[in-house]
Protein backbone atom coordinates (compact mmCIF):
# COMPACT_ATOMS: atom_id res chain seq x y z
CA UNK A 1 0.00 0.00 0.00
CA UNK A 2 2.82 2.49 0.29
CA UNK A 3 4.15 2.05 -2.92
CA UNK A 4 0.30 3.00 -4.33
CA UNK A 5 -0.11 5.96 -1.89
CA UNK A 6 3.21 7.05 -3.98
CA UNK A 7 2.31 6.86 -7.02
CA UNK A 8 -0.81 8.45 -6.14
CA UNK A 9 0.63 11.07 -4.34
CA UNK A 10 2.73 11.58 -7.91
CA UNK A 11 -0.17 13.51 -9.20
CA UNK A 12 -1.04 15.25 -6.63
CA UNK A 13 1.71 17.57 -7.24
CA UNK A 14 3.05 19.53 -10.65
CA UNK A 15 6.10 18.70 -11.99
CA UNK A 16 8.87 21.02 -12.65
CA UNK A 17 8.94 22.80 -16.57
CA UNK A 18 10.98 25.34 -17.13
CA UNK A 19 11.29 27.31 -20.06
CA UNK A 20 14.19 26.59 -21.25
CA UNK A 21 14.78 24.53 -25.15
CA UNK A 22 15.09 21.24 -23.21
CA UNK A 23 11.44 21.46 -22.48
CA UNK A 24 10.19 21.47 -25.90
CA UNK A 25 10.66 17.84 -25.98
CA UNK A 26 7.84 17.29 -24.03
CA UNK A 27 5.71 17.57 -27.93
CA UNK A 28 7.20 14.53 -28.58
CA UNK A 29 4.78 12.37 -26.76
CA UNK A 30 1.95 13.79 -27.48
CA UNK A 31 2.87 13.86 -31.34
CA UNK A 32 3.46 10.02 -31.25
CA UNK A 33 -0.08 9.49 -29.11
CA UNK A 34 -1.67 11.90 -32.17
CA UNK A 35 0.50 9.71 -34.87
CA UNK A 36 -1.07 6.29 -33.11
CA UNK A 37 -4.57 7.22 -33.18
CA UNK A 38 -4.65 8.67 -36.37
CA UNK A 39 -3.64 5.65 -37.82
CA UNK A 40 -5.16 3.26 -35.62
CA UNK A 41 -8.56 5.12 -36.91
CA UNK A 42 -7.41 5.28 -40.62
CA UNK A 43 -5.88 2.18 -41.93
CA UNK A 44 -8.63 0.60 -43.85
CA UNK A 45 -6.97 -3.22 -42.02
CA UNK A 46 -4.83 -2.81 -39.44
CA UNK A 47 -1.69 -4.91 -39.70
CA UNK A 48 0.95 -4.77 -37.13
CA UNK A 49 3.75 -3.84 -39.22
CA UNK A 50 1.57 -1.58 -41.27
CA UNK A 51 0.84 0.61 -38.56
CA UNK A 52 3.57 0.70 -36.72
CA UNK A 53 5.54 1.97 -40.35
CA UNK A 54 2.56 4.45 -41.35
CA UNK A 55 2.81 5.88 -37.34
CA UNK A 56 6.05 5.77 -37.26
CA UNK A 57 6.25 8.08 -40.95
CA UNK A 58 3.91 10.56 -39.48
CA UNK A 59 5.31 10.84 -36.53
CA UNK A 60 9.04 12.04 -37.82
CA UNK A 61 6.74 14.38 -40.11
CA UNK A 62 4.93 15.99 -37.81
CA UNK A 63 8.32 16.47 -35.26
CA UNK A 64 10.51 17.39 -38.67
CA UNK A 65 7.53 20.31 -39.08
CA UNK A 66 7.53 21.06 -35.80
CA UNK A 67 11.26 21.64 -35.45
CA UNK A 68 11.22 23.36 -39.02
CA UNK A 69 8.67 25.59 -37.23
CA UNK A 70 10.57 26.25 -34.49
CA UNK A 71 13.66 27.31 -36.19
CA UNK A 72 11.77 29.28 -38.45
CA UNK A 73 10.41 31.58 -35.63
CA UNK A 74 13.62 31.83 -33.76
CA UNK A 75 14.93 32.95 -37.48
CA UNK A 76 12.34 35.84 -37.50
CA UNK A 77 12.68 36.79 -33.43
CA UNK A 78 16.59 37.15 -34.16
CA UNK A 79 15.69 38.78 -37.71
CA UNK A 80 13.57 41.48 -35.55
CA UNK A 81 15.65 41.84 -32.58
CA UNK A 82 18.99 42.65 -34.55
CA UNK B 1 -24.65 -8.43 -36.54
CA UNK B 2 -28.80 -8.07 -37.85
CA UNK B 3 -31.08 -5.69 -36.48
CA UNK B 4 -34.61 -6.30 -36.47
CA UNK B 5 -35.86 -2.11 -36.53
CA UNK B 6 -34.38 0.69 -36.98
CA UNK B 7 -34.51 1.46 -33.35
CA UNK B 8 -32.39 -1.64 -32.46
CA UNK B 9 -29.39 -0.17 -35.33
CA UNK B 10 -29.46 3.06 -33.64
CA UNK B 11 -29.15 1.99 -30.07
CA UNK B 12 -25.95 0.01 -31.45
CA UNK B 13 -24.77 2.87 -32.70
CA UNK B 14 -25.67 5.11 -29.52
CA UNK B 15 -24.17 2.02 -27.45
CA UNK B 16 -20.64 2.17 -29.42
CA UNK B 17 -20.34 5.70 -29.11
CA UNK B 18 -20.79 5.66 -25.09
CA UNK B 19 -18.61 2.42 -24.93
CA UNK B 20 -15.88 4.60 -26.53
CA UNK B 21 -16.25 7.56 -24.29
CA UNK B 22 -16.62 5.28 -20.71
CA UNK B 23 -13.63 3.06 -21.64
CA UNK B 24 -11.47 4.66 -24.65
CA UNK B 25 -11.17 2.23 -27.31
CA UNK B 26 -13.85 0.55 -26.21
CA UNK B 27 -16.25 1.46 -28.72
CA UNK B 28 -13.75 -0.90 -31.45
CA UNK B 29 -13.98 -3.56 -29.16
CA UNK B 30 -17.74 -3.66 -29.65
CA UNK B 31 -17.54 -3.90 -33.33
CA UNK B 32 -14.81 -6.58 -33.65
CA UNK B 33 -11.66 -4.19 -34.01
CA UNK B 34 -9.89 -5.18 -31.04
CA UNK B 35 -6.00 -4.19 -32.10
CA UNK B 36 -7.78 -0.63 -32.80
CA UNK B 37 -9.05 -0.78 -29.43
CA UNK B 38 -5.69 -1.85 -27.36
CA UNK B 39 -4.03 1.13 -29.45
CA UNK B 40 -6.50 4.00 -28.82
CA UNK B 41 -7.14 2.48 -24.84
CA UNK B 42 -2.90 2.92 -24.58
CA UNK B 43 -2.42 5.93 -26.81
CA UNK B 44 -5.42 8.00 -24.95
CA UNK B 45 -4.81 6.69 -21.56
CA UNK B 46 -1.18 7.21 -21.23
CA UNK B 47 -1.30 10.72 -22.76
CA UNK B 48 -3.91 11.50 -20.37
CA UNK B 49 -2.38 10.49 -17.61
CA UNK B 50 1.04 12.15 -18.41
CA UNK B 51 -1.46 15.48 -18.41
CA UNK B 52 -1.98 14.57 -15.05
CA UNK B 53 1.42 13.30 -13.76
CA UNK B 54 3.37 16.78 -15.15
CA UNK B 55 0.28 19.47 -14.25
CA UNK B 56 -1.37 17.53 -11.06
CA UNK B 57 -4.96 16.59 -11.04
CA UNK B 58 -5.66 20.43 -10.69
CA UNK B 59 -5.28 20.75 -14.34
CA UNK B 60 -9.02 19.64 -14.53
CA UNK B 61 -11.31 22.89 -13.66
CA UNK B 62 -14.54 23.09 -15.03
CA UNK B 63 -14.42 26.73 -13.36
CA UNK B 64 -11.96 28.54 -13.75
CA UNK B 65 -10.77 26.32 -17.08
CA UNK B 66 -14.01 25.31 -18.28
CA UNK B 67 -13.05 25.55 -22.17
CA UNK B 68 -9.61 22.77 -20.98
CA UNK B 69 -12.57 20.79 -19.20
CA UNK B 70 -14.65 20.39 -21.96
CA UNK B 71 -12.30 18.86 -24.30
CA UNK B 72 -10.72 16.78 -20.81
CA UNK B 73 -14.67 15.63 -20.35
CA UNK B 74 -14.36 13.99 -23.90
CA UNK B 75 -11.61 11.38 -22.75
CA UNK B 76 -13.52 9.74 -20.14
CA UNK B 77 -16.62 10.53 -17.52
CA UNK B 78 -14.26 9.84 -14.84
CA UNK B 79 -13.00 13.02 -15.32
CA UNK B 80 -16.48 14.54 -13.32
CA UNK B 81 -14.60 12.57 -10.54
CA UNK B 82 -11.13 14.10 -10.76
CA UNK B 83 -13.03 17.81 -11.20
CA UNK B 84 -14.62 16.99 -7.70
CA UNK B 85 -11.52 16.18 -6.28
CA UNK B 86 -9.58 18.95 -7.31
CA UNK B 87 -12.51 21.54 -6.43
CA UNK B 88 -11.52 24.45 -4.01
CA UNK B 89 -7.82 24.71 -5.21
CA UNK B 90 -7.38 21.50 -3.50
CA UNK B 91 -4.37 21.05 -5.92
CA UNK B 92 -3.10 23.99 -6.78
CA UNK B 93 -1.14 24.03 -10.19
CA UNK B 94 0.30 27.27 -12.38
CA UNK B 95 2.79 27.79 -15.28
CA UNK B 96 4.67 26.04 -17.47
CA UNK B 97 3.41 22.55 -15.77
CA UNK B 98 -0.05 23.83 -15.45
CA UNK B 99 -0.03 24.25 -19.53
CA UNK B 100 1.01 20.89 -20.27
CA UNK B 101 -1.04 19.53 -18.27
CA UNK B 102 -3.89 21.15 -20.09
CA UNK B 103 -2.91 20.92 -23.47
CA UNK B 104 -2.24 17.34 -22.49
CA UNK B 105 -5.29 16.41 -21.29
CA UNK B 106 -7.22 18.30 -23.39
CA UNK B 107 -5.42 16.07 -26.18
CA UNK B 108 -6.45 13.20 -24.58
CA UNK B 109 -10.25 14.00 -24.62
CA UNK B 110 -9.85 15.08 -28.70
CA UNK B 111 -7.91 11.93 -29.76
CA UNK B 112 -11.17 9.94 -28.09
CA UNK B 113 -13.62 12.36 -30.31
CA UNK B 114 -11.88 11.28 -33.32
CA UNK B 115 -11.61 7.65 -32.12
CA UNK B 116 -15.48 7.30 -31.06
CA UNK B 117 -16.85 9.37 -34.36
CA UNK B 118 -14.52 6.38 -35.95
CA UNK B 119 -16.08 3.43 -34.53
CA UNK B 120 -19.78 4.82 -34.96
CA UNK B 121 -18.82 5.37 -38.55
CA UNK B 122 -17.52 1.70 -38.90
CA UNK B 123 -20.53 0.37 -36.95
CA UNK B 124 -22.77 2.32 -39.35
CA UNK B 125 -20.78 1.05 -42.22
CA UNK B 126 -20.43 -2.81 -40.95
CA UNK B 127 -17.09 -2.27 -41.27
CA UNK B 128 -16.87 -4.10 -37.94
CA UNK B 129 -18.50 -6.79 -39.63
CA UNK B 130 -16.42 -7.65 -42.75
CA UNK B 131 -12.68 -6.38 -41.41
CA UNK B 132 -12.91 -7.54 -38.08
CA UNK B 133 -12.59 -11.35 -39.88
CA UNK B 134 -10.19 -10.28 -42.22
CA UNK B 135 -7.60 -8.61 -38.77
CA UNK B 136 -8.43 -12.24 -36.52
CA UNK B 137 -7.21 -14.12 -39.74
CA UNK B 138 -4.51 -11.69 -40.33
Amino acid sequence: MPDLNLIVAAFTSPENIGTTPASMMWMFPLLAAIAAVYKANKLRVLFWNVFIREAGILFLFLGGFMILAIAVMNLVVWLITQ
Amino acid sequence: MAFRTKTDYLLWLVVVGLAGWVIPGGGHFLIRQPRRGVIIFLAVSLTFGLGLYVGSIGVIDSIGGWAWYLAQMLATPAVRIFDSMARGDAYPTMGRSCDMGQIYTAVAGLLNLLSILSAVFMAYAGRGELIGREEDDA
